[in-house]
């Protein structure tokens, strides 16, 4: 008896977003990502064309991070040198893009002006090909200094900025409609408020294929489940034909799954907890594949080896499993 | 510790209190009423007063820059220490205006909608009065006073069981006998049993009173009904003279736990209504004599407060009345000015927070014997609503907060003279026209006119989905204060009280979560029965309001659901209908027992629904556009 393989059907699929612009297109990068268009949920080949694989991109801060030191060392001696940074996870560990973090504009810390702040970007501009991510230091007034200047400064290249939240979205969106960028919409772990702040975003007429959702995600082991569910719920939604819900999601691995305990405490302290790199890297990787199943689609990471671990899975992941 | 006496000007009233009591608690023994959101917790800023003279300490609540900037303290906040002098000012005090009633004429959207109270069922007053003349005793026909009196109305009635008080009993003798065995007795008929109430000499000709009674949270309403033909021959209301010991019903609550809170609470209740009822009596000229059955309708809180009934497992988790099915008391329990053996009934309540009001509601909207599906929604401090007809009906009850009343904005007001209740914002020049209750100088706005408001700001690009104003509006109307952004709506000179009258950001977010509330309400109880808003024939609306409710309006803001708008139904304050409809008919008050084991609740708190529903529906207005086609289309 011929067996009858039950396939979900969906109505509609993940929005496309792209990253990056050739000069062509008015930019300077020599690559650009077209991401999201998923047809399916994640990694189902079988149920739905996956069009375009998840990317990876690694984090350079304008100042010298306040990272463990098994992540550290393997940028020695070009942490004060964003750009050298930035080519050194490209070309060295195979970064698909650079997430770049003013970290030092925050004005408790290095207090940096917006034109350093435009400087240190276009350094980076300068010394890679792959598209740009660029997030401020989280402090509301100075971002919306900090990021309206990156915008206008980088006008063309297509950037992907963050973060609008929906207590303050408005200078975020109207500067990345006007200089022609992506923004990322990040709310708190709550899909109302998600698809809430798309409403909000794209009502002030930026084109909701210039969209990528941040779920604030949880680290492995702190909030992880919530994130998943969250993330499935939206790729859910967008199946089923929800315009609002149906952009690409990013997740902010490499912030979230650092900062757990878990992550960098010493062997020492914790001799049963094994080798303080692996661990690092594995809790890093872990938190990562976990939410490459839930749909993802752009990662922020930090350490070389979990990047190298995650593009790997993605690999495999992307192969056509379909029958 | 020490005696102080707590002076008030301009009053000229004063209290004598111990060292360490607040100036609140002071004013109330002085009978001063001060109003207080929060019942005294020192945050809600309201109980400004000013100290002009005296020894007190004051403890740090939330003083506002501006009350700082005026020279004026937190009554709650303020200690008394030795003798003191209080100015109590205007905007502090708890308003004496009268509340609006139904039939007075403003500017009508939607229409309150007479209704024949009685439709389907028969005139059959809860008490009634019956002439009689008794054949008198003699040596062989020997039979008691009682005896005689009970056989006589056998035969005239067909009330089988007859009680009668003691009271009665003890003027009884001299009674039957004083006009030469001719009385007139009043019997009052429940469930049954009759009870005759009242027996006076001679032939009486008229045939008594009932008051139909709504308790509400915030305003309390009395019908004087003559029960001789049903007719509603005045009525009167008041705001609950509770609202001193806080808003909402979980202050009140918290207060009742207090020592001696929860009589000052029934007393307070108590109070509202005998003033109300003294009025009434004294303008018709009625003997409070006359007045034989009191039928009340009030939400579970305000039916425990009113019996004295302690309401604390109402407020903590499973949330359970001491009972839901009150039984009847006597008018001097209570102290109510009435006969005092006349009954005081109260409706029964379905659970904690859908309680007699709402059952009271359902009895006069008659959804229980309705063909069409019918959504049935009180919006009041608490959002109560019914959905059913006569196969079923389940009702919740969610937390809207006291912005439709008013309460908790910082120019809100109830339906009254002076209150703004449409508005116009043009949007090129963002200028605004008012139209007010009364047609007087605007001092506040009221529940209608603020969702006016908030659908006309939304709508001329002023604030956005989330409610936050777009700051960069060029108009002197919208501002930044120390407290944030806000929006003036009538300059000081056009306003009746010399202030800016404004609605500011955090106003309009307590609306959103207000209407919010609602809304998840209307769906999660739509869900629960696996339907959608479409397979609604009828949606009726009662409640706080005072007379009328642009339907458009809360459709825009995503208050009510977005059906053809010939589906609804405005009927004002269906709590005192349906007790006014109870006292007119036994079987409409036996029905209305039958109600509350009828309908089934659905408790909100648990599951995650509502709380899913609220943070979709706290949006402007919905995130569900298709939801709400009509305002989807029109932009």
């Amino acid at each position: 008896m011929a067996v009858n393989i039950v396939k979900e059907k969906t109505l509609s699929q993940v929005g496309l977003v792209k990253l990056g612009a050739t000069k062509e297109e008015g930019g300077t990068r020599a690559v650009t990502y077209t991401i999201g268009g998923d047809a399916a949920l994640p990694f189902h080949h079988f149920e739905g064309k996956i069009a375009n694989r998840p990317i990876v991109a690694m984090e350079v801060q304008d100042i010298e991070p306040n990272w463990p030191g098994t992540v550290k060392k393997h940028f020695e001696g070009v942490l004060d040198k964003p750009g050298e940074w930035a080519k050194k996870c490209v070309d060295e560990y195979g970064a698909d893009a650079i997430y770049v973090r003013l970290e030092g504009a925050h004005p408790d810390g290095a207090d940096k002006s917006p034109e350093d702040c435009v400087a240190v970007v276009k350094e980076v501009l300068g010394a890679v090909g792959v598209p740009l991510i660029v997030t401020g230091c989280e402090i509301e007034e100075k971002d919306n200094e900090v990021l309206v200047a990156v915008a206008e400064a980088c006008t063309g290249e297509n950037l992907l900025i963050g973060f609008a939240e929906q207590e303050n979205y408005k200078s975020l969106t109207a500067a990345c409609m006007v200089h022609k960028h992506n923004i990322i919409a990040r709310s708190p772990l709550d899909i109302n408020i998600c698809k809430q702040l798309n409403i909000l975003i794209t009502e002030m007429n930026l084109a909701h294929d210039r969209i990528i959702i941040d779920p604030s995600i949880g680290g492995l082991g702190y909030g992880i489940e919530y994130a998943y569910s969250i993330m499935e719920r939206a790729r859910l939604g967008a199946l089923q034909g929800d315009k609002m819900l149906s952009m690409p999601i990013l997740c902010t691995v490499g912030k979230e799954a650092w900062r757990a305990k878990e992550a960098s405490a010493s062997e020492e302290e914790y001799p049963a907890w094994g080798e303080e790199e692996e661990r690092g890297i594995l809790w890093e990787s872990s938190t990562a594949s976990a939410l490459l199943q839930a749909g993802g689609s752009i990662f922020l990471m930090r350490h070389p080896k979990a990047v190298s671990l995650i593009k790997n899975n993605i690999e495999q992941l992307m192969k056509d499993n379909s029958y | 510790m020490g005696k102080h006496l707590v002076k008030f000007v301009p009053d000229d009233v004063s209290a004598t209190v111990d060292t360490g009591v607040n100036i609140l608690r002071a004013a109330s023994l002085a009978g001063i009423e001060i109003k207080s959101t929060c019942g005294g917790k020192g945050s809600c800023g309201r109980c400004a007063i000013k100290v002009l003279d005296g020894q007190v300490r004051y403890e740090e609540g939330n003083r506002s820059k501006k009350l700082k900037d005026q020279g004026l303290n937190l009554a709650c906040q303020t200690i008394v220490e030795g003798d003191v002098t209080i100015e109590v000012p205007k905007d502090s005090r708890l308003d004496e205006h009268q509340v609006v009633l139904e039939n007075e004429n403003y500017g009508k959207v939607l229409e309150a909608k007479e209704v024949d109270i009685l439709e389907g069922y028969e005139f059959s007053p809860l008490c009634r009065k019956v002439q009689l003349t008794l054949d008198p005793p003699n040596l062989t026909e020997n039979t008691s006073d009682l005896t005689r009196l009970q056989a006589k109305l056998r035969q005239n009635t067909d009330c089988k069981e007859l009680i009668v008080g003691l009271p009665i009993l003890q003027h009884l003798a001299e009674t039957l006998r004083q006009e030469d065995w001719k009385v007139t007795a009043t019997l009052a008929c429940m469930n049954g049993i009759t009870e005759i109430v009242q027996v006076e000499p001679g032939h009486v000709a008229n045939d008594g009173y009932g008051l139909a009674i709504d308790i509400g949270t915030t305003t309390v309403v009395v019908y004087l009904v003559d029960l001789s033909n049903g007719e509603t021959i005045d009525k009167l209301g008041t705001y609950n003279k509770q609202a001193k010991y806080g808003d909402d019903v979980i202050s009140r609550m918290i207060h009742a736990g207090e020592e001696g809170g929860l009589q000052e609470l029934q007393q307070a209740v108590i109070g509202s209504l005998n003033e109300l009822i003294d009025k009434l009596l004294d303008r018709k000229d009625v003997s409070s004599e006359d007045v034989h059955v009191a039928i009340m309708a009030g939400n579970s809180t305000m039916a425990h407060l009113l019996l004295g009934l302690p309401p604390k497992y109402i407020r903590l988790e499973p949330y359970i009345p001491t009972a839901t099915e009150l039984p009847p008391v006597k008018a001097k329990e209570l102290q109510i000015h009435i006969n005092p053996e006349a009954w005081v009934l109260n409706f029964p309540a379905v659970a904690s927070y859908v309680g007699g009001d709402i059952v009271s509601g359902v009895l006069a909207t008659k959804i229980s014997q309705a063909d069409e599906m019918t959504l049935f929604i009180d919006i009041g401090t608490n959002g109560e609503i019914v959905l059913g007809n006569k196969e079923f009906m389940i009702s919740c009850a969610c937390s809207a907060g006291p912005a439709f009343e008013g309460g908790g904005i910082t120019f809100g007001m109830r339906a009254m003279n002076g209150a703004i209740e449409r508005v116009r914002i043009s949007p090129k020049t963002y200028s605004v026209q008012l139209e007010t209750i009364g047609d007087g100088a605007p001092i506040g706005i009221c529940g209608s006119g603020l969702i006016d408001c908030l659908a006309k700001l939304h709508k001329v690009g002023l604030i956005d989905r989330t409610g936050q104003f777009f700051r960069d509006k060029e108009t002197p109307r919208l501002r930044k204060t120390d407290d944030g952004w806000e929006f003036v709506l009538a300059w000081a000179e056009e306003s009746g009280n010399n202030q800016d009258v404004v609605i500011t950001e955090p106003d309009i977010k307590n609306l959103l979560r207000s209407k919010g509330a609602v809304f998840a309400g209307i769906q999660s109880l739509l869900k629960s029965m696996q339907m959608d808003v479409n397979m609604i024939e009828k949606i009726i609306i009662a409640g706080g309001f005072g007379n009328y409710l642009n339907v458009e309006d809360a459709v825009q803001i995503g208050l009510l659901p977005d059906v053809d708008r010939d589906r609804y139904e405005f009927l004002g304050n269906t709590s005192v209908k349906g007790a006014k409809l109870a006292l007119l008919s036994q079987a409409a008050y036996k029905k209305s027992i039958q109600l509350g084991h009828m309908m089934t609740y659905l408790e909100l708190s648990a599951g995650t629904t509502f709380m899913d529903e609220f943070v979709s529906a706290t949006f402007i207005p919905h995130t569900d556009l298709t939801l709400f086609p009509s305002v989807k289309d029109k932009e």
